[in-house]
C-alpha cells in the first residue's frame, strides 16, 4: 500500500513540511486545486484549504473507502481502524 | 447565500458522506508535482492500494 498527502501548499512549503516531519511518502502540491476539486475536498478553486478527507483507492483504481474527519487525530484514528478491520 | 443554506441543510439531513466520492466509483486521474517537484500520477499507483490523504496546510499540527 502506498500513501500520498495532498494539500494546496506550494512545493517550497511542502518541502519544508516533509523535511521537518520526515514523512516516508510524497506530499502533492495541488496549488490549482485540481485534485481537491476532483476528489471533492474543496468546493471551488479559490478555497484556502482542502477538507480533511482520506480516500483509500483499490488496486483496480476504484474508491474503496472515503472518510471525512473534523480533526487531525480523528483522521488518523479512523483510517487506522478501518484499514485494520 | 440561500444555496449555501440549502446545501448545509441537505448535508445535515443526508449526512456528511454525500459530499465525498462514492465508494466503488472510479478514482479521478491526477497529475501533480510533489514536494521534490516530481510529477505524481494516479496511474503510477495502479495495481497497488493507495491512501490519498488531504490535509489542510503544511507545517501545522493537522
Amino acid at each position: 500500500m502506498s500513501i500520498v498527502g495532498v494539500s494546496f501548499d506550494s512545493v517550497e512549503s511542502n518541502r519544508a513540511f516533509a523535511e521537518t516531519q520526515a514523512f516516508p511518502f510524497p506530499l502533492l502540491c495541488d496549488v490549482d486545486r485540481k485534485v481537491g476539486l476532483a476528489y471533492k475536498a474543496c468546493e471551488t478553486a479559490n478555497d484556502a484549504y482542502p477538507r480533511r478527507i482520506t480516500y483509500v483507492i483499490g488496486a483496480d483504481g476504484k474508491i474503496e473507502q472515503a472518510i471525512e474527519t473534523k480533526d487531525a487525530g480523528g483522521q488518523a484514528e479512523t483510517l487506522g481502524r478501518s484499514l485494520l478491520s | 447565500m440561500v444555496m449555501n443554506l440549502i446545501s448545509t441543510l441537505l448535508r445535515r439531513v443526508l449526512g456528511a458522506n454525500v459530499r465525498l466520492l462514492a465508494v466503488g466509483s472510479t478514482a479521478p486521474a491526477f497529475e501533480v508535482l510533489d514536494q521534490s517537484s516530481v510529477v505524481r500520477k494516479l496511474a503510477d499507483y495502479r495495481g497497488r492500494r493507495l491512501v490519498l490523504w488531504f490535509y489542510p496546510k503544511a507545517s501545522t499540527p493537522g
